[in-house]
């Protein structure tokens, strides 16, 4: 299948450690790609670089074969990427429906005709609104759309997140370490909406992730990190059996 | 097929996401449970809009009320005018989460604007208002531009240079007068000439738009992304939001609602010098009323403008006192209500609407007519 989205020798430089180091990758569309590493492998970095909230020194980034390498994070929504945060950066002081809303914010149309409320600003808004309860339905966040963020808990907060990337409508989500902090239950729980984000709204889902059998069970594929350098790509089947891989988790038998 | 079966089954087709989660009487449910939510907020929108019209129309009666003489609509427009600025300071510091100390500034540009345009082109005061206002959108459009890598403190100091800048230069460009200052002939509208009456329904006027402006820019997507920006900026961008677009859209239409004020304030006095506009207590207190009044909230302005402009008035020859009153009312709202005043008096009110919504969501069955008409209608396309 064509490529969707991916980067090609990208490399990023602060000072003088090399975090990303000639890495590439490619996500195909429909797909669920993982992104796995040591700590300090340089993910964090490279998801980033795919959203771009950082710049890189050399390399190129292309979104259906369009290169983006200058594009600046709101552009990145509007071609249909969205992302989330590996420490929940929510709205905590507003509504759960506020943080949907502000997540739509690609789709309210020309800004000032918004502000105005011209015709048209408030069917917009209506849809918007509805799509956003909608949205919160998917994640099972109906009875708390009224609810300040930040007296919900650490689960709801990472669903309230995952809402708000998926009010823009995206083509590829990008997921930074969806698990992180999470018990079983919530685990379970994310990896089943992950699944279905994928196949019942068909989008690309790019995820970083420390929990293995998480990445194991969601990934049709996985690109394995190791000092900021691409170590090996492959299904989760091969990875798992691929001895590089261990080296680099395990270390080295002597 | 019963009734719940008839909706389910538009679910089925409108609403995939939700049907794939709910059983058909479920989700039939969860609609109903929507629609009266949904009844319940448009009602208390109803209500703002009635007390909001309300108080406009109390505020339109005052000048014709029997014993109130010409001086006190003059004091009352001199409030309003302080209110309007602490408007546009509450749609930067409040709603965007800029804080600054500069407004004076922009007081001091609508009031020359218009002034200048007076004196040599003999302009109305319309005229005056529309010019004033854009002049200061276009330099707030550009300070915006500056000032786009400064947050916190080191906006505040910003800010607060540029009331410094504005002061110098009227005080020594000789377009200006300095201390000489502008004397302005009676105002007019049109061809009319108004007095002191007149000009409070001027005001009036204006605090009404910029009242309709605020609260527009507030409920809208623009007011959503500012909020955002100010909560959590990169999550903001994440989300599609323009940081470099929306924080200088906030400071021109910050600057074009101060600016308003300006303009009303040169023309009120008649008298315009650099003695008043470049002295920064004009950017202070209105910083003092933004946050005494709670300035993410839109009676903030209302509550904290009046607060700082008719303390002088009440103090009489004591108004050196005023000075010390405002710090420590500053203080004590920091420390007790750091939300501002309008949060505390409103407390009560939103309790009870926030218990009225949980009613309406655990007893969703009670759903208005005209709602349940509009669910029978869809149900059976």
């Amino acid at each position: 299948m064509a490529s969707h989205f991916r980067c090609e020798n990208v490399m990023v430089r602060f000072g003088g450690v090399v975090a990303c180091n000639d890495v590439s990758l490619d996500v195909e569309e429909g797909k669920i790609v993982g992104v796995i590493g040591p700590n300090g492998a340089g993910k964090t970095t490279l998801f980033n670089v795919l959203s771009r909230f950082q710049d890189f020194s050399e390399g190129k980034l292309f979104y259906r074969e369009q290169r983006i390498d200058r594009f600046r994070p709101h552009q990145m929504v509007r071609l249909g990427l969205a992302r989330t945060f590996q420490n929940i950066n929510l709205f905590v002081e507003q509504s759960v429906l506020s943080n949907i809303l502000i997540g739509s914010h690609c789709l309210i149309g020309n800004p000032l005709a918004s502000l105005f409320w011209l015709p048209g600003a408030r069917r917009t808004e209506q849809e918007l609104t509805e799509r956003a309860i909608e949205t919160a339905a998917l994640l099972h966040l109906e009875r708390d759309l009224d609810t300040v963020v930040k007296h919900l808990p650490y689960g709801h907060q990472k669903r309230v997140e995952l809402a708000r990337a998926l009010a823009s409508r995206p083509k590829i989500i990008l997921l930074d370490e969806p698990v992180a902090g999470c018990n079983d239950e919530e685990s379970a729980e994310l990896e089943k909406i992950v699944r279905r984000i994928n196949r019942e709204l068909g989008i690309t889902v790019v995820l970083v992730e420390h929990d293995m059998s998480m990445v194991m069970s969601v990934c049709d594929y996985i690109y394995v990190l190791n000092f900021g350098a691409n170590l090996a790509r492959g299904t989760p089947a091969e990875i798992q059996s691929n001895p590089d891989v261990i080296n680099a988790y395990l270390g080295k038998e002597e | 097929m019963n009734e719940m079966g008839a909706a389910g089954r538009r679910f089925a087709r409108g609403n995939a996401l939700e049907a794939a989660n709910l059983a058909p009487e479920a989700a039939a449910h969860a609609q109903r449970q929507r629609l009266a939510l949904a009844d319940a907020k448009a009602r208390f929108q109803k209500q703002n809009w009635v007390g909001t019209v309300a108080l406009f129309a109390v505020a339109a009666l005052f000048p014709v009320l029997p014993g109130v003489e010409g001086w006190m609509a003059y004091t009352v427009a001199l409030v309003i005018i302080y209110v309007i600025a602490t408007q546009g300071v509450a749609v930067l510091t409040g709603y965007t989460g800029l804080v600054t100390v500069g407004h004076g500034g922009f007081l001091a540009i609508g009031a020359y604007t218009s002034a200048l345009l007076t004196k040599h082109y003999h302009t109305e005061l319309i005229t005056g208002l529309i010019a004033g206002g854009l002049m200061s959108a276009f330099i707030g459009c550009l300070l915006g531009l500056i000032f786009l890598r400064l947050s916190g403190a080191f906006m505040a100091i910003g800010t607060l240079g540029f009331a410094f800048f504005v002061g110098t230069i009227v005080n020594n460009v000789n377009l200006f007068e300095g201390r000489e200052g502008i004397s302005l002939p009676k105002n007019r509208i049109l061809i009319w000439e108004i007095g002191d009456v007149g000009f409070y329904y001027v005001a009036l006027a204006v605090f009404a738009l910029t009242t309709l402006l605020v609260y527009c820019l507030v409920r809208s997507g623009v007011g959503r992304a500012l909020m955002a920006l100010r909560d959590a900026e990169k999550a903001a961008e994440s989300c599609g939001i323009n940081r470099v677009f929306y924080r200088t859209l906030a400071f021109s239409l910050s600057a074009f609602i101060t600016g308003l004020a300006g303009v009303l304030n040169g023309h009120i006095v008649r008298f315009i010098a650099s003695e008043v506009y470049a002295d920064i207590w004009y950017s202070v207190d209105f910083l003092v009323a933004a946050i005494v009044g709670g300035s993410s909230f839109l009676m903030g302005p209302l509550l904290g403008g009046i607060f700082v402009a008719l303390l002088p008035f009440f103090l009489e020859e004591l108004r050196e006192l005023a000075f010390i009153l405002k710090g420590v009312a500053l203080i004590l709202v920091l420390m007790f209500a750091p939300a501002g005043l309008a949060e505390v008096f409103g407390r009560p009110w939103r309790a009870w609407r926030r218990n009225k919504l949980e009613r309406v969501r655990n007893d969703g069955a009670r759903v208005s007519r005209a709602s349940l008409d509009k669910l029978t209608k869809l149900e059976a396309r």
